[in-house]
């Protein structure tokens, strides 16, 4: 059997996710021996090839997010969201009881640092949606690991289980949302 | 009680008439998850977590609510019902704030809890990310709207058992939050800051503010002791993590028992003063340093042996802090007497003692002492509660609560005697205020009113009119006749008082006093004191009292035990402070223990094991729930090593 190819996301979280991901020891050389890493912010790689299997941590909160969870969901055959961003919105849906106008106005402008500031308006930078959704809110989502981060050991039996062939689902013990 | 049959999952179970679905559930070892139910409170079926199918019903019930009955058949797990559950689940979810990465009840949630039992790792719902506040503004409670899931527990527990009734809910449907009174931040309402709310709360929306992110229950242990900062003597749970005090909880908190107090619950988590970790000898008053355990027991007993030599054991005297387990007190007064040879050992508070004793004794006339009390929980069963005396919501606030409790369940009514502002007071049916001195007026005309005027009997006294007494003692003449009504109207009557009789120092008023209990109970005596020490009636009863007040034995030197106690005045102050020698066994830096030539270290509560004596005679033990400053040693070894040189 060839490797099972995986390719990963970062959109809206912190990458500690993809820490976590990295935090499984040794048996992350297990892992890479069944697993072949393509497109991740890990490899650098830019473009997203078909896939098996997409991972995809943070929420969606801009339209770039939106656009790379959607063109990772097309390329991939399972797609596992890791987190609770991804799983939830987390951290970053805490702007939603504000409006984007409101969030962007104090952070570039009212935040107590800030001195003559404006609200950038780039074309270059992807806007901000109007609210930060979990990924499931805008892609169908196979396999979800929650948690901040996810504890390493649940990373791992959500690969071991999908290499064994299962769609897998965390057993309460593992579940963890912080 | 009558034994009932039903099916519960095509299993036979039995249960009681009157329990619910939810209670035979529970008694039957079949588990329903739940939310809203807290044992011992009113269930209200709030949540819809224990949602079961019943047959001839239409629709799933909530069990915690539903009368079980002989030939019920339930089921409690159809997929169905799981499937509803975890919607439930979902959709409190997404109703407010339940991202758990920075909530303080993260790891000991109930609704995270349940979440992980039913696997839910993604809403299906939107959220909806309402914009609530979180008040932040009172001494030790955070209440944050955005964690509440409306359940209602601290609702109930606030009005069913602490009987303050500060909490209750606003506004309707999804608009309703938790609320303090009419709206006010909880720092300003009446809330008294008992706690209760916080240890019911099951999510992270009241929380305290001594204890978040300090540690979680699974990253510590829980050490079951005694409260022991006032005599009512409740059982707490103690959270330790690496040899600090996470938190307080009431033990086994249920509808009935595991209250606590501001005190007890967070004032004793962490105190700032400094304490005393060394002995510290004064040679020259005001100039200290500290000494070895070696140097500063031989100076003690060197200084002993010195006024037993030239002035005799009258010389000495050992006043012993009623906060110290029997134990302690023991020790100290064994070694006292038959070591030191002096007759002259009392408690802190003994002129109480030797005040409440004589009174009662003088009102019993058969020999009876302490035995003629009530227990506290008398009060819980009262009609009508009178108190006489004391500010129990600020000293003893967990009897206070007793009383506000008999009257949220049982409609009890409430009379305060006491010129004090105070918070029962404010809360009453009826408050006199005489002036300080008119107390004994106040008990003598409502004994003379309640016996002449009713049926009861008792020898109506010449000469007192309500007129006359009202104008003697500064009170309302209208209140005072309202009051021997009340009295006379009750049934199950309960009479509470404390130091505003006690420190008068007459016995004759605590007599008084117990007379008109007397009278207003038909069905015998129902009357309980509040004894100012945490082990104030332990110690009192194992003897280590005087006969008289240290004002009439002017010692030369004065030894006092006062551990982690506060200084109180009292009449023993000034005579320990004017004495030639001055020994303080202390945990905190105090003015006592700067008079003092020669000051010892002592634990603290929390450092010590041992037994009390409550205010009604229960007998509780505390345990050693943290490890004490390293070169401190027990009071009772002290004790021994003084002994063992003299």
């Amino acid at each position: 059997m060839g490797k099972v190819k995986l390719a990963t996301a970062w959109l809206d979280g912190c990458a500690g996710c993809h820490m976590s991901l990295l935090d499984m020891d040794e048996d992350l050389v297990a892992i890479a021996g069944a697993v072949e890493f393509t497109r991740s912010p890990i490899t650098d790689i830019k473009d997203f090839p078909e896939v098996d299997v997409g991972l995809m941590e943070g929420a969606i909160g801009t339209v770039a997010h939106e656009e790379e969870a959607r063109e990772l969901r097309k390329k991939c055959k399972i797609l596992i969201v890791l987190g609770d961003c991804a799983c939830f919105g987390g951290i970053p849906s805490m702007r939603n009881r504000f409006s984007k106008e409101e969030v962007l106005r104090r952070a570039y402008i009212e935040s107590e640092s800030t001195k003559d500031g404006k609200i950038p308006s780039s074309p270059e930078i992807p806007p901000l949606l109007e609210q930060a959704l979990p990924v499931s809110a805008v892609v169908k989502v196979d396999c979800f690991v929650p948690g901040c981060p996810p504890n390493a050991r649940a990373i791992k039996y959500a690969l071991t289980e999908l290499l064994q062939g299962r769609i897998p689902v965390l057993p309460s013990e593992m579940m963890r949302f912080d | 009680m009558k034994e009932i049959t039903l099916a519960i999952n095509e299993k036979q179970v039995k249960g009681k008439e009157g329990d619910t679905v939810l209670d035979v559930c529970r008694a039957n070892d079949i588990y329903l998850p739940t939310l809203c139910h807290l044992e011992g409170l009113t269930d209200v079926g709030a949540c819809r977590m224990c949602v079961v199918e019943i047959e001839k019903e239409r629709r799933p019930i909530p069990a915690c609510t539903y009368p079980a009955r002989d030939g019920l058949v339930v089921r409690t797990h159809t997929e169905k019902l799981e499937k509803y559950r975890r919607q439930i689940l979902e959709l409190l979810f997404t109703e407010r704030n339940h991202f758990c990465f920075f909530c303080a009840a993260s790891g000991e949630c109930e609704l995270q809890g349940l979440a992980y039992r039913y696997q839910m790792d993604h809403v299906r719902y939107p959220y909806t990310f309402p914009a609530l506040p979180t008040d932040t503004l009172s001494g030790f409670l955070v209440l944050d709207h955005n964690r509440c899931i409306l359940c209602g527990r601290c609702v109930r527990i606030c009005s069913e058992v602490v009987g303050n009734h500060t909490l209750d809910f606003a506004r309707r449907g999804w608009r309703t939050v938790v609320t303090a009174d009419l709206d006010q931040p909880l720092g300003e309402s009446s809330c008294i800051t008992c706690g209760a709310c916080v240890q019911a709360c099951p999510t992270g929306a009241l929380f305290s503010k001594v204890s978040a992110y300090r540690g979680r229950a699974t990253e510590g242990k829980f050490v079951r002791s005694l409260c022991s900062l006032c005599s009512v003597g409740c059982d707490i749970d103690v959270l330790v993590k690496d040899n600090n005090i996470v938190r307080i909880d009431g033990a086994d908190l249920t509808g009935f028992k595991g209250q606590l107090c501001v005190k007890g619950r967070f004032q004793q988590v962490y105190r700032e003063n400094p304490r005393i970790v060394t002995p510290l000898i004064a040679r020259k008053r005001g100039v200290v340093r500290p000494a070895s355990w070696e140097e500063a027991l031989n100076l003690v007993a060197t200084e002993l042996k010195a006024y037993l030599g030239r002035y005799g054991a009258g010389s000495i005297a050992g006043l012993v802090s009623s906060r110290c387990p029997n134990e302690t007190v023991e020790a100290f007064a064994g070694f006292m007497r038959d070591n030191v040879g002096t007759s002259f050992v009392d408690t802190l508070d003994g002129s109480t003692y030797r005040t409440l004793l004589q009174g009662v004794t003088a009102f019993a006339k058969n020999g009876q002492g302490l035995e003629i009390e009530s227990p506290l929980e008398a009060i819980l069963e009262a009609d009508c509660v009178l108190v006489v005396g004391a500010d129990l919501l600020e000293s003893h606030p967990v009897a206070g609560c007793y009383i506000l409790r008999a009257r949220t369940r049982n409609r009890a009514r409430l009379l305060v005697i006491e010129p004090r502002q105070n918070d029962l007071g404010v809360r009453a049916d009826l408050w006199l205020r005489p002036a300080e001195d008119g107390m004994e007026t106040v008990i003598n005309a409502l004994t003379a009113l309640v016996a002449g005027k009713g049926k009861r009997t008792g020898k109506p006294r010449k000469g007192i009119s309500a007129a006359g007494a009202a104008r003697d003692a500064g009170v309302d003449e209208a209140l005072l006749e309202q009051a021997a009504e009340m009295l006379k109207s009750a049934q199950k009557a309960v009479v509470v008082y404390g130091e505003g009789i006690l420190n008068k120092e007459d016995p004759k008023l605590v007599a008084s006093l117990l007379e008109l209990a007397n009278l207003i109970n038909p069905d015998g005596l129902k009357v309980t004191s509040i004894k100012p020490g945490a082990n104030s009636r332990g110690a009192w009863e194992s003897g280590a009292v005087s006969q008289k007040g240290l004002a009439k034995a002017s010692p030369r030197l004065v030894y006092v035990l006062l551990s982690d106690d506060e200084v109180r005045d009292g009449d023993w102050l000034a005579q320990a402070e004017q004495a030639e020698f001055l020994v303080v066994q202390a945990s905190y830096a105090s003015p006592l223990t700067e008079a003092a030539d020669l000051v010892l270290p002592s634990p603290i509560w929390a450092e010590r094991a041992g037994t009390y004596v409550s205010l009604d005679g229960k007998v509780g033990h505390s345990q050693e729930v943290l490890e004490p400053p390293p070169g401190l040693k027990d009071d009772k070894e002290i004790i021994q090593e003084l002994a063992s040189r003299l």
